[in-house]
């Protein structure tokens, strides 16, 4: 690859600029699906790392938890459902909480301890799930808000009850506010403090977990068909769904797609310059024998260059801006399964966006060099 | 007895332009030996230019038979045509000759990476025929820093680095001065006997001529002794 690495080495500030180009487009798009990870997490991340394979609203909540009921009848009738193994009541509300001598929105999810887990936080992150009503596993991302193992928690309404932080997940938190996994007792001792005439404490929704060879997905069409005034949904399709998320992830779709054409676009248009600008020495090569295959693998190899350059820049300026995010109320959230498919996506879209550099090239005709009569011998 | 390094059979070389048949190449018959070097001169337009192209595999004759060596080349697709080029003939061009990104080393190793041998072999031989050009101190030079008389014995050396049956240059001192002219050619003469190549060289520089082993002209595509 001669003439590839050459060129490169001799035109280094060329090739550098476009690196620094596509690496600043790169960063862009990394940091929007950084960024667009974290809004989910922090809306909604209760739901996503959460033990709840199959997910079971109120049918006119649209999706929302906080707007979600379920009756005892719906409950029940939830465990006669065929493929069905277990249910669990899951509640959830908002409340305002003292913690670190502060009061602050916390949301609190009440699932039953008891369970085998169905319910509980996946994330655990540091010390142990809850074991007893008044404990509870808090979002690590407050862990320095008064929401750190030892730690107590207290619901702000008379007689609310006081929770210790024995556990911290990552990526729980719900509606951006710190959020705690508790017992369903507690739930309901929380609910009723601030609501003392309630006459009774009804949950939000509930977490099915299916028989052995169930699939989840068929799981929510038969719960849709048997159950009255419910909507089942698998924990992805309740997270990619949930108000807010889907309409979140649209924009940022589009705003992304743009990205991704920029990139296509400022790869090729380069490689096609730079191509017209070389059509003498392409020319004169093709003349002596050079092969198109081998002129394109050389071409190739430059986009490559490029690519692997620019998403290199690209990824280490989205690891210098992540810490600045830290701590705040939207983190960061860049993982490996959206990175890698980005990386292969764009270096595709460039190697596509080439072909009119790779059109060129296959239609030099080597007879020019015959008469190519330049007034320099270079 | 070997084969010649250059066999034309009546070859005729015809476009078309409109409704007319331009011919450009008119039954032409030629021979040209292993160490043998022909000068070819003729007017513009005389089919100087085609008939080395036909020669070089450059272009397909519309008749007639081209063999290089032992290979008719006449019928090979454009692929073998291109093939065939990189293995067994050297080029100079009147102007366009270098990569100007690469070094005068790296210039002629190109050709030997392109026909899939960039091995130790390959290194040495362009030392080596950098060394005898006269450039053994230019070799980590690019054209733009080399003279006209340097960078045109570069493209010799790049004609000459895959062991070629047949070398052809066109015009190849139009951008160098008559001294210089002079020397280029000279090592032209020098490096194809030494090698026992066969070549041919179009000029307009009838000057240039006594460095040939026989002149032949060309004119209106007929090639006259």
């Amino acid at each position: 690859m001669l003439l590839a690495t050459r060129e490169i080495a001799r035109s280094k500030v060329r090739f550098g600029l476009l690196a620094g180009a596509v690496g600043l487009l790169v960063f862009l798009i990394l940091f929007q699906q950084a960024l667009f990870g974290g809004l989910v997490q922090g809306f909604i991340g209760a739901i996503e790392n959460q033990d709840s394979p199959v997910l079971v609203y109120n049918e006119q909540a649209r999706r929302n938890v906080e707007g979600s009921f379920l009756l005892p009848d719906q409950i029940e009738a939830l465990g006669g459902v065929e493929g069905v193994e277990q249910v669990v009541r899951i509640g959830e509300a908002t409340y305002t909480v003292e913690a670190g001598g502060e009061l602050v929105d916390g949301v609190l999810f009440g699932y039953p301890l008891d369970a085998g887990g169905l319910g509980a936080p996946t994330s655990l992150t540091e010390g142990r799930l809850p074991e007893a009503p008044g404990e509870a596993v808090a979002s690590s991302a407050d862990a320095a808000d008064g929401f750190d193992i030892g730690d107590t928690v207290r619901i702000a309404a008379d007689g609310g009850p006081e929770i210790e932080v024995v556990g911290l997940a990552e990526d729980v938190r719900f509606s951006v506010a710190p959020t705690l996994f508790v017992d369903y007792s507690t739930f309901e001792d929380a609910q009723r403090a601030v609501n003392p005439n309630a006459q009774a404490v009804l949950p939000s929704i509930a977490a099915v977990r299916p028989t052995d060879g169930t699939d989840p997905g068929e799981l929510t069409a038969r719960i849709d068909d048997e159950v009255d005034g419910v909507e089942a949904l698998t924990n992805a399709d309740a997270v990619d769904s949930a108000p807010g998320v889907a309409a979140v992830n649209q924009s940022f779709q589009i705003i992304l797609a743009l990205a991704f054409g920029v990139v296509t676009l400022v790869v090729a248009f380069f490689f096609l310059i730079l191509t017209v600008q070389k059509a003498k020495p392409l020319t004169l090569l093709r003349a002596v024998g050079a092969p198109s295959g081998y002129l394109i693998r050389n071409l190739v190899v430059q986009i490559l260059f490029v690519m692997g350059a620019g998403i290199a820049i690209g990824i280490g300026m989205v690891f210098a801006v992540r810490p600045i995010s830290t701590g705040g109320a939207i983190e960061l959230d860049l993982e490996p399964s959206t990175v890698i498919p980005t990386i292969i996506g764009l270096t595709v879209l460039a190697l596509v966006g080439s072909i009119g550099a790779i059109r060129r090239v296959l239609r030099i005709d080597p007879i020019r060099a015959t008469v190519d009569t330049g007034s320099e011998l270079a | 007895m070997p084969s010649p390094a250059l066999q034309l059979t009546d070859v005729r070389k015809t476009y078309r332009s409109g409704d007319e048949e331009v011919v450009a190449l008119d039954h032409a018959t030629l021979e040209v030996g292993r160490d043998e070097l022909v000068a070819l001169v003729g007017p513009s337009g005389s089919g100087k230019t085609t008939l080395l192209s036909v020669a070089g595999a450059l272009l397909g004759p519309t008749e007639g038979d081209v063999r290089v060596g032992d290979t008719e080349i006449g019928d090979l697709s454009e692929k073998e045509r291109t093939a065939f080029r990189g293995k067994e003939i050297g080029f100079v061009f009147q102007a366009v000759n270098l990569v100007p990104f690469l070094t005068a080393r790296e210039n002629l190793l190109v050709v030997a990476e392109m026909n899939g041998n960039l091995d130790k072999g390959a290194k040495h031989r362009a030392d080596q025929l950098l060394d005898e050009l006269g450039l053994g101190h230019r070799t980590g030079n690019q054209p733009g820093e080399l003279s006209g008389g340097e960078r045109q014995r570069v493209a010799i050396g790049r004609a000459l680095m895959n062991e070629p049956s047949l070398v052809l240059f066109d015009e190849p001192t139009s951008a160098l001065d008559t001294e210089l002219g002079e020397q280029v050619m000279e090592l032209i003469g020098r490096e194809m006997r030494s090698r026992g190549v066969g070549g041919i060289f179009v000029t307009h520089d009838t000057r240039m001529t006594h460095h040939a082993d026989r002149t032949l002209e060309i004119i209106d595509g007929r090639l006259k002794a």
